[in-house]
């Protein structure tokens, strides 16, 4: 008998809750951004879009939890700090490449760095959680 | 409406710490919220539309309407979820509504 919770259980339950949260503020930010404005930084509005569909399926993945729920989760859960890192050095080197700010700039600073902090738990959680062969 | 989000993470958190699901009266507190919420966003259009202050209107409404969705929907997960975790899920969505209710202001002022 393990005590280790699935994917899906106990403080996974607060991470799917956590990624919902971000899934449904950024799809929210993202159609208000691309549906008022999408000429004013396209590059930054397409990122957002993409980070909004990325939060969402890590949302579902995390929350089925089986076999296949775990890799989808994982790949999305990686390509989202690829995602931050990538545009957090981006955004400091090049700042003219994001006139607009999207979650991802900066490391997520406009959001006390959760969107950085946030994977990193994600894959940890995966890892943790994993099944035993 | 700050405090009244502050409480119900405060009520949730001590859920969490003596290891219990929310009960009944957080649950009330939770649709309770909402309605207020809800009330704060008509109020919040009909104020809106009755000035020709210069912000960022669809930003404004965007947060008022997904603000009034996360206390229902940790009503609904409460409810659906007797484990301890249901406790950690509201408080972190009470905490989230608080930080959500400052930033519709900020968008309000023009920031």
């Amino acid at each position: 008998m393990s005590n280790t919770p699935t994917v899906n259980q106990g403080f996974g339950r607060v991470l799917v809750a956590i990624y919902a949260i971000f899934a449904v503020a950024a799809v929210a930010r993202s159609l208000i951004q691309i549906l008022t404005r999408f000429d004013e930084a396209p590059v930054a509005y397409v990122l957002s879009a993409v980070a909004a569909v990325i939060y969402v399926v890590a949302t579902v993945a995390l929350a089925r939890g089986d076999k296949t729920s775990r890799r989808v989760a994982t790949g999305a859960i990686a390509i989202e700090m690829a995602g931050v890192v990538v545009v957090g050095i981006i955004s400091l080197l090049i700042p003219d490449a994001f006139p607009r700010a999207s979650v991802w700039s900066t490391f997520g600073s406009g959001y006390l760095f959760i969107p950085l902090v946030l994977p990193i738990v994600g894959l940890w959680w995966l890892r943790y959680t994993r099944p035993v062969h | 409406m700050i405090v009244v989000g502050l409480l119900i993470a405060t009520g949730a958190l001590v859920h969490l710490i003596i290891n219990r699901p929310v009960g009944a009266y957080l649950r009330w507190a939770l649709l309770a919220y909402t309605a207020m919420l809800i009330v704060f966003a008509i109020g919040g259009i009909v104020q809106m539309v009755g000035t020709d202050q210069d912000f960022a209107r669809a930003e404004f409404v965007g947060y008022l309407l997904t603000t009034a969705l996360f206390p229902i929907g940790a009503w609904w997960w409460s409810r659906n979820d007797s484990s301890r975790a249901g406790s950690g899920v509201v408080l972190v969505v009470a905490l989230v509504t608080s930080v959500l209710i400052v930033r519709i202001q900020q968008v309000w002022a023009g920031v």
